[in-house]
C-alpha cells in the first residue's frame, strides 16, 4: 500500500477530481430540469469534500478534515435536501429558459474556462515548493473556471431557485480556491463562511416561497415593477 | 471586556424581543439596548483615544480609532432609527397596514413588530461584529451576516414590490460578496506565503499590517480589485449600485436609514482595512486610480437620476449613491487631507442621512404616497415640523453651508485640489452643484408653496422628539465638533495613513 503515501498519486486523483467537478459545472449550464440541477450540485459537493479529504489526509492536517466533513454534510446532504423539498412544494419541474440557449451557454462557459486558466498561470510558481507542498495547487485554474461559471449561470436563469444555486456553485469554487491555495482558511473564518451560506440559503428559501405565493410563478424576470 | 459587552448587548436584545409579548416592553427594550451600546461606544471611543487600541481574545477583536469611530457611528443611527422606529409603526398600525393582511385586531400588530425589533438588533450586531472583528475574513462573515439579517427587514410590508427589491438585494449582494471573500482568499495566500503561518493570525489585519510590504504584488493587485467590486457593491459604488433605489423605497423607513447610514459605513470600512493594505504593499497609486475611477462614476451616475426624479424615497437613494462616491473619491485623493475629509463625511454623514429619511417617511405615511407628482406641494402648511426639517436637511446633506458636510466636503475639494487632480476636482464641484440644486428644487416643491388644503399631520412625540433632536446634534456639529469625537477622527485618520 505504498501508493497510499505518495504524493504524486494524491495529486493525480486529485486532478481528475476537480476535472470531473469541472465537467459536472459545465454540464449544469446546459441543464434544464431543476431536480437534475440539485442533483448535479450534491455530487459536486461530494467531489470537493473528496479533494478536500485528501489534501488533509497527505498534510496531516486535521481542521481540512472538518472542512472536508462541514461540507460533506451541509452541501452535498443536507442543502440539497431542502432545495429538492422546496421544490416539491411549489412544484416545479423545470427551467424553460435561460436568458442564453444552451448550446451558447456551454461555449461560454468554456470560454471561461479558459479565462480560468489564464488568470491561474499568474500563480503558478513550481520552482519554489516540494511536490507535497504543491499538492492540488493546479486545482486552482478549476476554481477559478467555477466562480466565473457560476457568476455566468446566476446571471443566466430566470427561475429564483436556479439563480441560487449559481450562486452556491459559485461559493464551491471559492472553496476550491480556498483549499488548492492556501490548504483552507482557518477553521474559524471556515465555520463562519458554512454558516453564513447555510443561513444565506434558509433566507432565499423563504424568499423564493414568498415571490411563489406572491406571483404564482418563480420567473425573476417578472420581477419589473420597480422601474425608474 | 468592553469589546465583548458591545457584542452582547445587541445580541441579547434580539431574542429578547422575540419572546416578549407586550408592544411597548418591546419597545423599550430595544430602546434601551441601544442606549446602552451607543454609551458603551462613547466609552470605546474615549478610551482608544486615551490609551491606544483594545484587542482581547489574542487580537481576536480589536478595536483602534478607525474601529471605534465606526462601532460609535453605528450605535448613534441604531438608536435614532429606533426611536423614530416606535412613532413610525404605531402611525402604520393606526392606518391598519398590519392589520389588512392578517384579518387580525390592532394588538395583534405585535408578531409584525417583533420581526423587526428582533431582526434590528441582529443587524447592528453583525455591524459592530464587522468593526470589531480583526481576522478578515470574520470581517467578511459580519459583512455578508448584515445582507441575511436584513433581507427580511427589506420585505417587511411583503407587498410584490418589496420582494422583488429584497430578491435583488439578496442576490446582488451575495454575488458581490463572493468576489469580497475571493479577494479576501488571495490575499491570506499572499500572506501565507510572506509569513508562513498557517494559524487563525495570518489572516488578523494587525499581524497582516505590519508586514504588508512583503506580499506578492500581482496577488495582492488581483485581491484589491475583488475586494474594490465586491464591499463595494454593499456599499452601493457605481456599476453595482442598482439594488439601492429599490432597497432604500421599499423597507420600512427606519430600517432604510439603518441601511443607509450604518451598513454603508461598515462596507466602506471593509474597504479601507484592504486599501491600507493594499496601499502599504504596492504604494498608494494603484488603489488611488481605482478609487477615484469609482467614486467619480458613482457621483456622476446620481446626478441624472437626481434631476429627473419622480419619487422622493428612491431620491434619497441616489443622495446615498452619491455621497458614496464623495467618500470613495476622497479615499482616492490620499494624503492627510483626503482620508481626513473622507472620515469627517462619513461622521456628518451618518448624522445628516436619518434626518433625511426620517422626513421623507413622515411625508409618505402623511401623504400615502411617496410620488412628487401626487403630492401637490405646501408641506409647510399642513406638517410645519417635518416640512421645515426636510427642508434644512436637504440643504444639510447636499453640504451647503453652514451644515457640516459643507466642512468635509471642502476639505475633500482642498485634498483633491493640493494633490494635483485639477480637473477631477473641477467635475467633483459640478456634480455636486448639479446635485444641490436638483435635490433642493425637488424638495422646496414638495414642501413651500400654497396651501393645498390638507388636514393637520398627526404629531407623535416619537416621531417628534426624533426629528427635532436629530435636527438639534445636526446645527450645532455645523458650527462645533465636540474634541473628543474630532481627536477620535483624527486618530482614525492617522490609522488609514500610517497603518497604526
Amino acid at each position: 500500500m505504498t501508493f497510499l503515501q505518495d504524493p504524486e498519486f494524491g495529486d493525480r486523483i486529485i486532478t481528475l477530481m476537480a476535472a470531473l467537478v469541472l465537467v459536472l459545472q459545465i454540464a449544469a449550464v446546459g441543464q434544464r430540469w431543476i431536480v437534475s440541477s440539485i442533483r448535479i450540485f450534491a455530487v459536486q459537493s461530494f467531489l470537493l469534500a473528496a479533494i478536500a479529504g485528501i489534501i488533509a489526509y497527505f498534510n496531516h492536517a486535521t481542521h481540512i478534515y472538518i472542512a472536508a466533513l462541514l461540507i460533506l454534510g451541509l452541501k452535498a446532504v443536507l442543502l440539497p435536501w431542502l432545495l429538492e423539498r422546496l421544490v416539491k412544494r411549489i412544484e416545479i419541474r423545470r427551467e424553460i429558459e435561460p436568458l442564453i440557449n444552451a448550446p451558447l451557454s456551454i461555449l461560454i462557459a468554456g470560454c471561461l474556462t479558459l479565462v480560468g486558466y489564464v488568470v491561474a498561470q499568474s500563480f503558478y510558481h513550481p520552482e519554489e515548493t516540494s511536490v507535497r507542498a504543491a499538492l492540488g495547487h493546479n486545482t486552482l485554474a478549476v476554481a477559478i473556471a467555477l466562480f466565473l461559471i457560476g457568476f455566468f449561470t446566476t446571471l443566466n436563469r430566470r427561475k429564483a431557485l436556479t439563480q441560487v444555486l449559481g450562486l452556491l456553485s459559485l461559493e464551491n469554487g471559492l472553496f476550491l480556491a480556498a483549499i488548492s491555495l492556501t490548504y483552507g482558511m482557518p477553521l474559524v473564518v471556515e465555520l463562519g463562511i458554512f454558516f453564513d451560506v447555510l443561513v444565506a440559503v434558509m433566507v432565499l428559501g423563504i424568499l423564493v416561497f414568498r415571490i411563489r405565493e406572491a406571483f404564482d410563478s418563480m420567473d425573476v424576470s417578472k420581477l419589473r415593477k420597480l422601474r425608474e | 471586556m468592553i469589546l465583548l459587552w458591545l457584542l452582547i448587548v445587541p445580541l441579547a436584545a434580539s431574542p429578547l424581543a422575540f419572546f416578549l409579548r407586550r408592544r411597548s416592553v418591546i419597545e423599550v427594550v430595544n430602546l434601551a439596548a441601544f442606549a446602552v451600546l451607543l454609551c458603551l461606544a462613547a466609552a470605546l471611543g474615549v478610551r482608544v483615544v486615551r490609551s491606544g487600541p483594545v484587542s482581547i481574545w489574542d487580537g481576536f477583536f480589536y478595536a483602534d480609532a478607525l474601529s471605534a469611530l465606526v462601532v460609535l457611528l453605528t450605535s448613534f443611527v441604531a438608536l435614532v432609527c429606533s426611536v423614530y422606529a416606535v412613532g413610525y409603526f404605531r402611525h402604520d398600525e393606526r392606518n391598519g397596514i398590519f392589520r389588512e393582511k392578517e384579518e387580525l385586531r390592532a394588538p395583534l400588530a405585535v408578531p409584525k413588530l417583533r420581526e423587526y425589533y428582533s431582526l434590528t438588533p441582529l443587524l447592528v450586531f453583525s455591524m459592530v461584529l464587522v468593526a470589531l472583528a480583526n481576522n478578515l475574513g470574520i470581517l467578511w462573515v459580519a459583512i455578508e451576516g448584515t445582507t441575511l439579517a436584513s433581507v427580511f427587514l427589506v420585505m417587511f410590508y411583503g407587498r410584490e414590490t418589496s420582494l422583488e427589491a429584497a430578491w435583488k438585494y439578496a442576490i446582488i449582494g451575495g454575488v458581490g460578496l463572493s468576489m469580497a471573500l475571493f479577494g479576501t482568499i488571495l490575499t491570506y495566500y499572499s500572506a501565507h506565503q510572506a509569513l508562513g503561518t498557517e494559524t487563525l493570525a495570518g489572516l488578523n489585519w494587525s499581524v497582516l499590517v505590519g508586514n504588508a510590504a512583503q506580499f506578492d504584488k500581482p496577488t495582492i493587485r488581483l485581491a484589491f480589485i475583488l475586494i474594490l467590486l465586491g464591499y463595494g457593491t454593499k456599499a452601493g459604488i457605481a456599476p453595482m449600485h442598482t439594488w439601492k433605489p429599490d432597497v432604500y423605497s421599499e423597507a420600512p423607513v427606519p430600517a432604510a436609514a439603518m441601511l443607509a447610514a450604518g451598513v454603508l459605513n461598515c462596507a466602506l470600512y471593509g474597504l479601507v482595512r484592504f486599501y491600507i493594505l493594499t496601499s502599504k504593499c504596492l504604494g498608494p497609486g494603484f488603489a488611488s486610480h481605482l478609487l477615484i475611477l469609482f467614486g467619480l462614476l458613482s457621483m456622476g451616475v446620481a446626478v441624472p437620476f437626481i434631476l429627473v426624479q419622480k419619487n422622493f424615497r428612491r431620491m434619497l437613494a441616489y443622495s446615498s449613491i452619491d455621497h458614496t462616491g464623495i467618500m470613495v473619491l476622497a479615499l482616492g485623493f490620499g494624503g492627510p487631507l483626503g482620508v481626513l475629509g473622507m472620515l469627517l463625511h462619513m461622521t456628518f454623514h451618518s448624522i445628516t442621512k436619518p434626518l433625511l429619511f426620517f422626513c421623507a417617511g413622515n411625508v409618505q405615511q402623511h401623504l400615502k404616497t411617496d410620488l412628487f407628482r401626487e403630492a401637490k406641494g405646501g408641506l409647510i402648511h399642513s406638517m410645519p415640523l417635518s416640512g421645515a426639517a426636510f427642508l434644512m436637511a436637504t440643504l444639510a446633506v447636499t453640504g451647503a453651508p453652514p451644515f457640516s458636510l459643507f466642512l468635509s466636503e471642502f476639505t475633500i475639494l482642498r485634498a483633491g485640489f493640493s494633490r494635483g487632480y485639477l480637473i477631477l476636482a473641477i467635475l467633483f464641484i459640478a456634480f455636486l452643484v448639479a446635485i444641490f440644486s436638483g435635490f433642493l428644487i425637488h424638495i422646496a416643491n414638495l414642501v413651500l408653496g400654497p396651501d393645498p388644503g390638507l388636514p393637520p399631520a398627526e404629531t407623535c412625540r416619537w416621531k417628534k422628539s426624533s426629528v427635532v433632536g436629530l435636527a438639534v446634534v445636526i446645527i450645532v456639529m455645523g458650527f462645533w465638533i465636540p474634541a473628543p469625537l474630532f481627536r477620535l477622527i483624527q486618530g482614525a485618520a492617522g490609522i488609514v495613513m500610517g497603518g497604526r
